[in-house]
């Protein structure tokens, strides 16, 4: 499985590496763009929702008569945006996950918005537009889509073993067990798991799936201050027992999946697909996906089981990106100021099987009349009530890759000391925090 | 006139090779800005890489994957070139066959093998595995299995290389030799110890070297396997290389490791000339 994935990832990096040996503005200045040329847009989509984005974009043609020129990048999207960067020649509009603001905007790679000067900018939620704003305060994105992390059960094998939809943390662990050693699936084989993770340290999955239960054990990557700084809190008492637990998942009751330690999110789904594990915490977006390879009836979405601090889960979402260098920053802002209008909201929301708007950012889009379906209720009251973003610091991305480093090695190790590797953890990103300037002094 | 034959040749490489790495050469001396500017550092890249204990382990790991992939790659392609010497056309069937893995793609390779590791009692390996009363093992899954499992495949993927080395090797030995030891009552054992082995010396030295240095630029199997994990155990000098340029977004650091690894290849190249060259002239 993910043979194309992989393959795929392969060729990047090869490209990748020619690129870094030939890309620099010394030897390749950039090419100064054509305003006439159609307006290059990028998101990070498979086939099945680029199909929704074409459809987007075909509206967008047709209202304002700006041209797109559209690719849907599924794999390896930052490091080709990464490329597209060193040789200085960006696409014009980039549609990609919230997290990635603090990078871009670090590099100098999105130009700043006025939420005030985008047409419809106030029917915006506020919390969406904070998450298009970066730590100096001012925005560098234009929200479009969010979402909260929901957990899928194997509904079918949870009622043959005759257990209840779990509510806490120890009854997520009984479940998982059961689903691990009672064999739901009735093959007679013991080749199903509790817990489907996707564990690689790749773009540093393995925190994107771990950081809701950090929280949910009162836990956390980086704690705020209170001042608009930020402290690390990675090593504290309560996220030494979080992640203790969750150690507890790979190394004593072993109800994770065979090689999550090296499984990306593409490579998971199929374990959830095809009968292999029964509990995926995970982004809402695959209920489409998974309504028709599994089948509708056979799982569902439960609320967050509650550790011992609570529910929350990672909620995050996609914003749309205005690139630096467009020669055309009107019809940049032209296409952003459409995304976000109730039509393409709910095209985007629409798409099967895929929704490539998750919850509106729109507040005059009503999610409950456009999905008519209790689980996006579930996930729209989820991402209300509990859901919360990675931390505001300038760039996130060097924490969430070395948190996803060191958890890797502690469930990979199954080492007792994990209060150890977390100290050094700590220390590492201290430092980090540091160099960024956003620690507290 | 030469000049214009190779014209062509010439400007594909000095695009696609000379001025790309040249252009390495400077980004290493930056921290690369592509949109804010690029910061001179001198050396300082350099210094991050001496000193970032990913990178030592990296370099740790790839040594023993070049050493155990090599060495791996010899004994089992020897073993395979002894089985597999002569004229039949059947044997040059089997050769062919065993020759496969070799024009197969790494990144194939690698896909293949990464379904046969599965680590479940019903993966493939695992199942045979089963039959004599072993396993099921962890393969790519565990940090104390997973380099020797990424071995394995390159000796998978080397030996038969090898071994067709060795079979023009084995070919160029004169037949009377092993008549002359066999008529002084030498056993196989000690025609091959005594006849054998020391015939094959020059094969070998050559297939050490090439393999030596291109297994210090070992990347695909490891990337398609693995991606370096689980916990870092299988990381070598590429892939922190990649991760650092395109995922800590660190081209400068990138750049600074990949020139390194480049005068490391050339260091043990040119000593592998002159060695060689001087072996000949003496």
């Amino acid at each position: 499985m993910g043979t194309s994935t992989r393959l795929r990832s392969l060729l990047i990096a090869v490209l990748g590496v020619v690129g870094l040996v030939g890309a620099g503005c010394g030897f390749s200045p950039a090419a100064a763009k054509d305003p006439t040329a159609p307006l290059e847009v990028w998101t990070r989509s498979n086939a099945a929702s680029a199909k929704v984005y074409e459809a987007i974009f075909a509206a967008f043609e047709q209202a304002t008569g700006i041209e797109v020129d559209y690719k849907a990048v599924p794999i390896d999207f930052d490091k080709w945006i990464q490329r597209r960067a060193a040789a200085r020649n960006l696409p014009d509009v980039l549609i990609n996950d919230t997290g990635m603001l603090g990078l871009y905007h670090s590099q100098g790679l999105v130009t700043e918005i006025q939420p005030t000067s985008i047409a419809g900018g106030t029917d915006i939620t506020d919390r969406a537009w904070d998450s298009a704003r970066a730590s100096d305060g001012h925005h560098y994105g234009v929200p479009f889509s969010a979402q909260a992390m929901v957990t899928l059960v194997r509904r079918d094998w949870r009622e043959k073993l005759g257990r209840p939809v779990p509510t806490t943390w120890a009854e997520l662990v009984e479940l998982a067990t059961a689903f691990t050693t009672q064999d739901p699936d009735g093959d007679g084989q013991a080749d199903t798991y509790g817990m489907l993770v996707p564990g690689t340290t790749d773009r540093g999955y393995l925190s994107w799936w771990a950081a809701s239960y950090l929280w949910q054990g009162g836990g956390d990557i980086l704690a705020p201050t209170g001042d608009g700084g930020y402290r690390v809190a990675v090593d504290s008492a309560e996220s030494v027992a979080a992640v203790r637990w969750l150690r507890g998942l790979f190394c004593d009751s072993k109800v994770i999946q065979p090689g999550a330690l090296t499984t990306s999110t593409a490579d998971a789904h199929p374990f959830f697909e095809t009968g292999k594990a029964g509990i995926y915490l995970t982004g809402p977006y695959n209920f489409g996906r998974f309504d028709k390879s599994l089948g509708k009836d056979r799982y569902e979405v439960i609320p967050t089981p509650a550790g011992p601090a609570g529910t929350t889960v990672l909620g995050e979402g996609e914003n749309v990106y205005l690139m630096a260098g467009s020669a055309r920053p009107d019809a940049q802002r032209a296409l952003a100021e459409f995304l976000i209008s109730p039509p393409a909201q709910q095209i985007g929301m629409r798409g099967q099987p895929q929704p490539v708007v998750r919850l509106p950012v729109n507040r005059t889009v009503d999610v409950h009349a456009t999905y008519q379906d209790p689980r996006w209720d579930l996930v729209a009251s989820s991402y209300a009530e509990d859901a919360r973003p990675f931390p505001n610091v300038p760039n996130f991305q060097p924490f969430r890759q070395q948190t996803a480093e060191a958890l890797n090695t502690i469930f990979a190790s199954c080492t007792d000391d994990v209060p150890g590797e977390l100290g050094a953890l700590a220390t590492a990103l201290t430092a980090e925090l540091q160099a960024q300037g956003m620690a507290v002094p | 006139m030469p000049w214009l034959f190779l014209a062509p040749a010439l400007v594909l490489f000095a695009l696609f090779k000379y001025v790309p790495m040249v252009e390495g050469v400077r980004l290493s001396l930056y921290e690369v800005r592509p949109f804010l500017g690029d910061v001179w550092v001198g050396l300082d890249n350099y210094a991050s890489v001496l000193t970032d204990p990913l990178f030592r382990t990296a370099a740790g790991h790839t040594l023993l994957l070049a050493l155990g992939t090599t060495f791996g790659s010899m004994l089992v392609g020897f073993g395979l070139a002894l089985l597999l010497e002569g004229q039949a056309r059947t044997l040059w069937f089997v050769r062919s066959a065993v020759f496969l893995p070799v024009v197969t793609a790494a990144a194939v390779v690698g896909e293949i093998w990464r379904m046969l590791y599965y680590p479940a009692p019903d993966g493939f390996v695992n199942t045979l595995l089963s039959w004599v009363g072993l396993g099921p093992w962890p393969f790519l899954d565990s940090p104390d299995t997973s380099l020797w499992s990424v071995m394995a495949v390159g000796v998978w993927k080397g030996a038969p290389y090898d071994m067709v080395i060795i079979l023009a090797g084995l070919a160029g030995i004169d037949r009377q030799q092993y008549e002359a030891a066999a008529i002084d009552g030498a056993s196989v054992w000690q025609r091959l110890r005594h006849v054998t082995v020391p015939a094959l010396r020059p094969v070998a030295s050559i297939l050490l070297t090439l393999a030596a240095i291109r297994g210090l630029r070992v990347f695909t199997e490891v990337y398609v396997l693995t991606g370096g994990g689980p916990a870092n155990s299988t990381t070598v000098w590429m892939t922190t290389l990649i991760s650092r340029g395109f995922e800590k977004q660190d081209i400068g650091v990138a750049s600074a490791a990949a020139v390194l690894l480049f005068l490391v290849t050339l260091a043990l190249t040119v000593a592998v000339r002159v060695y060689r060259a001087r072996k000949e002239i003496g």
